[in-house]
């Protein structure tokens, strides 16, 4: 800009030197000549000044002062979308639910931004071939609360455990563990209602508590029909807790141990007949359990060298219930024919997994799990598997993995080989997930 | 008992009075050590300052440890660089620390970048095939002193608009840095004058900002793109450019493997020069002026 003046500055003088040694006024035919030449050094002042412009606007290294102006005058949200593709090359057949051999799993969208100064506003819709479209997440949060406190309220992964708080796409493994997949649901365990956490360290290191009431325990079973809603009374909501304690044990590693319990109703089917349609009864189903990680980092290797250790453990509890259902009559029917005794008996089950990743180069790493438990799905009886991960990433934004795993249910029962190969991407600024 | 009551109320008002400053100093969290280190000198002992990244580590790369979060609850001010070099993890830890005064918007959320003329803004479409690509502009800035002297300006301004009475002490503070930079830049003087227009290569966009201070001529980068690592196919092409151009010194942080960079060097009679990139990145470079006038000296030495 200064040189533009300045030039501009020049020119004016130069121009005011030469007109002050104009001559006497020129003939007219002359005048009309100098009139033109007048014209024509303007036009040609005008082109040098756009050429001077031009040429600082196409300096390689383009300068500005600070980001000018907002950066999101629209005021839009985050926008992201992660792809999550599945093929299943297991040998004696597809393992996927869908039955299928190659699928994409699923696609996330979020949106997420700032609602106004009090909230934050987050949502993930999840689109499948096997379930269609639906609401993963969508929750507001508070920004401003006193005494390190945070709501949220909405549908939200719920705090139990480590690994439930993170989106599938995202694991270290192509699918949760079996303690999960088995005891709080296939996706693991969502709530819709509202969840407090509090941080706070009297002890010097971090601590956080968090709370939540949500509206029930898991999905509703698609085949079990209750008399009644399972919370119908306020005793029925669903809470857990989870107390999460983490340590530096040096600037390159870190421990976190945490306690956690979730307790609700859910439907159970009875042994006995269906009595109209009604085939469940609501009982309370209790998980607890404890988290750890220990994770190694060498801040001045961070980009190539990576250990992580993890384990969880967990006890699934259902309460016994006996219930006497009454049969719904009309007029027609009367007297009310005597209610049916039905019963849900106890169970508990309890499992556990160990993971380990160690990162070989910067872009890959290799891992492990063992799961271990007392299967619902084969009556109580021991489940294990053991797998292996090779993972890949080009870049911070997608995730090549192939996974091997061998699956040994109770005996009896068929042992599985499964090759699993997964490539997941993200598109736009989805945000980190939790550490 | 009336001059024992108010010998009482005396003592409590000077006792108040006496705990007054440390109760007084603003709590400042840095995300990196450059920005810490320019604070404290601008801050001197009306602050009390930490930083949550390391010298000698990627700041792109900081995991967000929950260990932060408590540094960041009680935090006045929230420092740091912008432009998404912290975008991996800083969300995260404000989030977790639920402190509105450090949130975006508050008095205390201070975007460093904000006060810097920027190089490398990106022209036309950006997306990322073009690497981990800053669409708003190249961060590392803080290796440019003229860079320095306007961190450590905005530094006294939100000081002082946070805390008034220290206006004096801030801009002395301000002054004296400044002063402390401008030996310092004399003291390398002759030695920048050496080096204008040397050739050489480095390994990131980081260095780009000390090339344009110290005018060497950044030939080409070891990483194709941004934060892609290199491949076979980029590192002939960078050979034939290093022995066409003469470049001698390939530049590149600590953090990086320096295989590949010896690999080159073998092959164009080149030097590898380590230098760190921030404060504390080695013993040899505690604090803002040090690093500088290391890194330019180092730079010097290696190109003559």
């Amino acid at each position: 800009m200064v040189k533009i003046v300045s030039v501009f500055g020049a020119l004016l003088s130069v121009a005011s030197a030469l007109g002050a040694q104009v001559q006497p006024p020129p003939p007219r035919d002359s005048a009309a000549r100098a009139d033109s030449i007048a014209r024509a050094d303007s036009l040609a002042l005008v082109k040098e000044l756009e050429a001077l412009q031009r040429a600082e606007a196409d300096t390689s290294s383009t300068t500005s002062a600070g980001p000018q102006g907002a950066s999101n005058p629209r005021l839009l949200p985050d926008i992201s979308v992660v792809g999550d593709f599945v093929a299943d090359l297991s040998p004696e057949g597809s393992t996927q639910e869908d039955g299928s051999r190659l699928g994409v799993r699923e696609v996330e969208l979020a949106f997420q931004a700032a609602v106004d100064p009090y909230f934050r506003g987050d949502v993930f819709i999840g689109f499948n071939d096997a379930e269609g479209v639906g609401v993963e997440q969508a929750y507001l949060t508070t920004s401003s609360l006193p005494l390190g406190l945070e709501l949220k309220m909405g549908r939200f992964l719920m705090p139990v455990g480590k690994q439930n708080l993170t989106h599938r796409h995202d694991l270290h493994t192509v699918e949760y563990p079996y303690i999960i997949k088995r005891f709080l649901g296939e996706e693991g365990l969502k709530g819709t209602g509202f969840a407090l956490s509090k941080i706070f360290a009297p002890l010097g290191f971090y601590q956080e508590l968090q709370m939540t009431a949500v509206d029930r325990f898991g999905e509703r079973p698609e085949d079990l029909q209750t008399d009644e809603p399972i919370n119908k009374s306020l005793g029925g909501l669903t809470f857990s807790t989870r107390l999460r304690n983490y340590w530096d044990l040096s600037q390159s590693a870190n421990f976190e141990l945490a306690g956690f319990a979730v307790t609700g109703n859910r439907e159970e089917a009875f042994a006995e007949e269906p009595v109209d349609d009604i085939n469940a009864i609501p009982v309370r189903r209790t998980v607890s359990g404890v988290d750890l990680t220990f994770r190694w980092r060498p801040l001045d290797r961070a980009l190539y060298r990576s250990f992580i250790l993890q384990a969880e453990f967990m006890n699934e509890h259902r309460s016994s219930v006996a219930r006497a259902l009454r049969i719904p009559c009309t007029d027609a029917c009367a007297p009310a024919p005597p209610p049916v005794l039905v019963s849900v008996s106890a169970r508990t089950h309890s499992g556990a997994y160990v993971f380990s990743r160690y990162q070989i180069t910067r872009r890959t790493f290799l891992g492990a799990r063992f799961d271990y438990l007392k299967d619902p799905e084969y009556g109580g009886d021991r489940t294990k598997s053991a797998s292996a991960y090779l993972q890949f990433f080009p870049s911070e934004f997608s995730k090549l993995m192939a996974a091997y795993e061998r699956f040994m249910p109770p005996a009896g029962s068929e042992r599985l080989n499964r090759i699993l190969l997964q490539a997941t991407f993200a598109l736009g600024p989805h945000k980190p997930h939790p550490f | 008992m009336l001059s024992r009551l108010k010998f009482i109320l005396a003592s409590l008002a000077g006792a108040a009075l006496i705990a007054a400053p440390a109760d007084a100093q603003l709590r400042v969290v840095t995300s990196t050590t450059d920005l810490y280190d320019i604070a404290k000198a601008v801050g001197g002992n009306r602050i009390s300052a930490t930083h949550i990244g390391e010298g000698y580590q990627d700041p792109h790369f900081i995991e967000a440890k929950p260990s932060f979060v408590l540094q960041l609850r009680r935090a006045d001010v929230w420092a740091f660089v912008g432009l998404d070099l912290e975008a991996g993890w800083m969300p995260l830890l404000l989030d977790g620390a639920r402190n509105s005064k450090i949130k975006r918007g508050g008095t205390g959320h201070v975007d460093v970048s904000r006060a810097i003329p920027l190089l490398d803004i990106p022209r036309g479409n950006v997306d990322r095939s073009q690497g981990d690509v800053h669409p708003l502009g190249n961060p590392h800035y803080w290796l440019n002193p003229e860079n320095g002297r306007r961190i450590a300006r905005l530094f006294r301004e939100k000081f002082t608009q946070l805390d008034p009475a220290g206006a004096s002490a801030y801009a002395a503070n301000e002054r004296a840095f400044s002063q402390r930079l401008s030996a310092a830049e004399r003291g390398w003087g002759d030695e920048l004058a050496q080096i204008k227009g040397k050739p050489v290569v480095a390994w990131h966009t980081s260095w780009r900002y000390l090339a344009d201070y110290t005018k060497v001529n950044i030939v080409g980068f070891m990483e194709p793109k941004p934060g892609v690592p290199p491949s076979p196919a980029h590192l002939a092409g960078l050979i034939q450019t290093m022995r066409r151009t003469g470049a001698k010194v390939i530049v590149m942080e600590p953090f990086y493997a320096r295989k590949t960079a010896d690999f080159v060097a073998a092959r164009t009679g080149a030097k590898v020069l380590i230098l760190p990139p921030s404060v504390g990145g080695t013993k040899a470079v505690p604090d803002y002026v040090a690093l500088l006038k290391h890194n330019v000296e180092q730079l010097a030495a290696a190109v003559r």
